[in-house]
């Protein structure tokens, strides 16, 4: 089944096509693949930047914030006079405006002059928060992020302390890292305020990012632009104290945020511990997301902390799939084409092969007209006409082969009856011919006894020209070849029955060919053929009649072709009937009167042409004539046997 | 002239006795070849002065009877006959001596020809 020309056809038509497929199929994914995620991871890179940048500009916000505050008129009195009340009152309009989670004010000596919170009025106790230390130890303002720890944010608000605890949900063998959930990371900004030239004091401000929604959820859309993956914005951000993610838009698998998971191992190390911006993908919780982070500093350079912004890769992925399948469908589309396509193709192709090989089929069981079908164009077409050709060259030399077979055959069986007959009717033949001439010498015989013995004497002349006959039948005489020139022994042939024409009434017509080859021949017996042929030519042919004999150069009619000559003898006589055609070469086949022919002319002809390698073959019409065609060929009976 | 008729048929014997004597010969008639040859053989027997042999015979054939009769009389002229003459035994014929050939059946005229013809030739050396 598969050696069959028609599926190794269909097979390579399908491989081509899965080639080209899969090939299409895995530079289309490879180029999808990089420039998809490249892109997104491109994206994801500014994102961070942007994110970064709007970090900053909180805390540029705070600054100024702080700065209107500090240049308020009476402020710079109000903090001298370290007025309580309205320094309180100022606090909270800042923190109102700017939106800040604590504030406060240092005098030079680093004592808190007042502070937002339930603690406002306790003043002159030592300031816990570093910032406004900084900005006073420099005497110029500070801003950044700030780690404030548990103490300093029950100091400036036990409020605040409570958001920024966040319960670790995955405690277990880290559980030392504990203490680090209760502490905040802040945004936050200290500014001196002057009197003059002079510094009379710090105030300073922040917000506290633990829990603080606002700030990643700004970042998540403005990066987002509105994109959404299944309901959930595509983009996400997430502010790290250390590894602990205190602010995220991240969720968990219920919907809630995951404040207070940590960040991979992987991740932490490279920009905790290494202090580099890490992206890639990565695996966020519960999905696969193309992430960047960068590590957060805080106003002493120390890494505390990382930002982070990612976007789901099912949104990438599933543009990815979507084009997958679109090729798959196209490789497995072509497939299907190219299958009918094979289907179609091997059968224009295999059809005919099959008919042939079934006219082959037909042929060998015994057929000579086998269907070939309808013949086509092209080699196909050539091959059917060869196939046809070639059978019926085929049939030809065995229907040839198979006559002179049966020819022969029957011969061979007349000649051993002919043998036996003639050699016992000729010794009693002996006995009655001699008696009746030794009778008829007698010369006391009376009239009427003498025309009796006389008949007797011609009846028995005939029976020994019948047996003569016969013999000369039987006897597979051998030739006795010589070169001979054809036009001399057919012009002597016919010189021989010129008068018996002439009586007849019917032309004889010699043309001979020019240009002949010498042709190797026994003469005598071709005489007798050309004799036998030329006298049945006349007894058909009625006077007035003509008889046309041609000599020309001629090659074999069947299948090997050999060089030869030809001898035509044509009459205008009656004519064979199409039932007589295959009797004719039969010994004893005759149609005239008794006493008149024997019917042996023509089957010993047929021995004798056949003995120099030749052919005799006949065209008749009826009422119009008969031609009869002896060929010889050059070599003669020195040839190929 | 006597002339010896070798053949295995009685009605050819008898033919050729009616001819031949008819002319004036002299027929010895034998039905085989070893008849033939035993009257050849026979002590003060003048020997034929022609033979007229049949070639297809029982026992022994008329060749064989031509290579005896010619291993002893060289001079003896022999005319074979034959009901059924084939190249080969005309071929024969010649090679084992015989001065004519002549077919069966035959006239008394065509016989008489072919004997006188030989007996001429005979006569001759
Ligand atoms: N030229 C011809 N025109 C018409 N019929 C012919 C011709 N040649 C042969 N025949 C037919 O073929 C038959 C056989 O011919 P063939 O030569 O074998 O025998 P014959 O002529 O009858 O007898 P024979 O040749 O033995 O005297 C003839 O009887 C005749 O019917
Ligand atoms: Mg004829």
């Amino acid at each position: 089944m598969f050696t069959s020309i028609r599926s190794k056809l269909i097979a390579s038509l399908l491989g081509v096509t899965l080639l080209v497929g899969a090939v299409s199929l895995w530079t289309g994914v490879h180029l999808l693949k990089k420039h998809v995620i490249g892109e997104a991871a491109n994206r994801v890179a500014l994102d961070l930047n942007a994110g970064s940048e709007m970090i900053q500009e909180r805390i540029r916000l705070i600054r100024t914030a702080l700065n209107i505050t500090s240049l308020g008129s009476g402020f710079v009195g109000s903090v001298e006079a370290a007025d309580p009340n309205d320094l309180a009152y100022r606090l909270s309009r800042l923190a109102h405006h700017a939106k800040l989670d604590f504030a406060g004010i240092l005098g030079t000596d680093g004592n808190i002059l007042s502070r937002l919170g339930p603690n406002a009025k306790i003043q002159r106790i030592p300031a816990e928060n570093p910032i406004g230390r900084m900005a006073l130890e420099r005497q110029s303002s500070v801003e950044g992020i700030v780690v404030l720890t548990r103490e300093m944010l029950l100091h400036e608000d036990p409020e605040l302390a409570e958001r920024a605890r966040i319960a670790i949900p995955d405690l277990g063998a880290e559980a030392a890292a504990a203490a680090e959930a209760t502490s905040g990371l802040a945004l936050a900004a200290a500014v001196p305020i002057f009197e003059g030239s002079r510094v009379v004091g710090v105030l300073y401000g922040g917000q506290l990012l633990n829990r603080d929604e606002t700030l990643v959820d700004m970042v998540r859309n403005r990066l987002s632009q509105g994109e959404s993956y299944k309901g959930r914005p595509i983009a996400t951000a997430t502010v790290f104290l250390n590894d602990l993610r205190i602010a995220t838009n991240v969720t968990l698998p219920d919907g809630r945020r995951a404040v207070g998971t940590r960040v991979s191992a992987e991740v932490k190390a490279a920009v905790l511990d290494q202090g580099r911006r890490w992206s890639g993908r990565a695996w966020v919780l519960s999905d696969w997301y193309i992430t960047a982070y960068e590590p957060l500093e805080d106003i002493f350079g120390r890494r505390v902390g990382m930002f982070y912004v990612g976007t789901l890769e099912a949104k990438y992925t599933d543009i990815l799939t979507r084009a997958l399948t679109v090729f798959i469908l196209i490789t497995g589309a072509g497939m299907i084409v190219a299958l009918g396509f094979g289907v179609l193709l091997a059968n224009r192709i295999m059809g005919p092969v099959h008919r042939l090989i079934k006219a082959s089929r037909q042929v060998s069981e015994g057929s000579l007209t086998p269907d070939v079908g309808p013949i086509k164009e092209g080699e196909f077409g050539r091959l059917q006409k060869t196939f046809l050709e070639m059978v019926a060259a085929v049939g030809r030399r065995r229907a040839a082969s198979e006559d002179r077979i049966i020819q022969s055959e029957k011969q061979a069986s007349v000649g051993r009856l002919a043998a036996g007959v003639a050699h016992e009717i000729n010794n009693p033949l002996t006995g009655v011919l001699t008696y009746t001439h030794m009778l008829l010498r007698r010369k006391d015989l009376n009239t009427e006894m003498r025309a009796d013995l006389e008949t007797i004497a011609a009846a028995t002349e005939r029976v020994r020209k019948i047996v003569k006959g016969l013999l000369d039948f039987s006897r597979q005489t051998k030739l006795d070849p010589e070169p001979t020139d054809i036009n001399r022994l057919v012009g002597a042939t016919v010189g021989l029955l010129e008068n018996q024409a002439l009586v007849k009434g019917v032309a004889v017509k010699f043309m001979a060919g020019e240009n002949l080859p010498m042709v190797t021949l026994d003469r005598s017996q071709m005489q007798s053929v050309l004799m036998n042929l030329i006298i049945n030519a006349l007894d058909a042919t009625p006077p007035g009649g003509q008889i046309k004999i041609f000599t020309a150069p001629a090659l074999s009619g069947d299948g090997a072709v050999h060089k030869g000559v030809e001898i035509t003898v044509a009459d205008t006589g009656s004519g064979i009937p199409a039932e007589h055609m295959d009797k004719l070469f039969d010994p004893f086949f005759t149609t005239k009167a008794v006493g008149q022919g024997t019917g042996l002319g023509l089957s010993v002809s047929q021995g004798i042409v056949q003995r120099h390698q030749g052919h005799i073959r006949v065209q008749s019409e009826m009422g119009k004539g008969t031609r009869f065609f002896v060929w010889l060929p050059i070599e003669g009976t020195g040839g190929k046997s | 002239m006597k002339i010896l008729v070798v053949d295995d048929e009685g009605i050819v014997l008898l033919s050729c006795r009616r001819i031949l004597e008819a002319e004036g010969f002299e027929v010895q008639a034998a039905p085989s070849v070893d008849e033939a040859l035993a009257l050849l053989d026979a002590p003060g027997a003048p020997l034929p002065s022609l033979l007229l042999v049949d070639v297809k015979m029982p026992v022994h054939d008329g060749m064989y009877l031509m290579r005896q009769v010619k291993a002893k009389h060289p001079q003896l002229p022999i005319v074979v006959m034959s009901g059924y003459p084939t190249d080969e035994t005309v071929e024969n014929a010649a090679i084992f001596g015989a001065a004519t050939f002549i077919a069966k059946p035959f006239t008394p005229g065509e016989l008489l020809d072919t004997v006188l013809s030989v007996a001429r030739k005979g006569n001759k050396p």
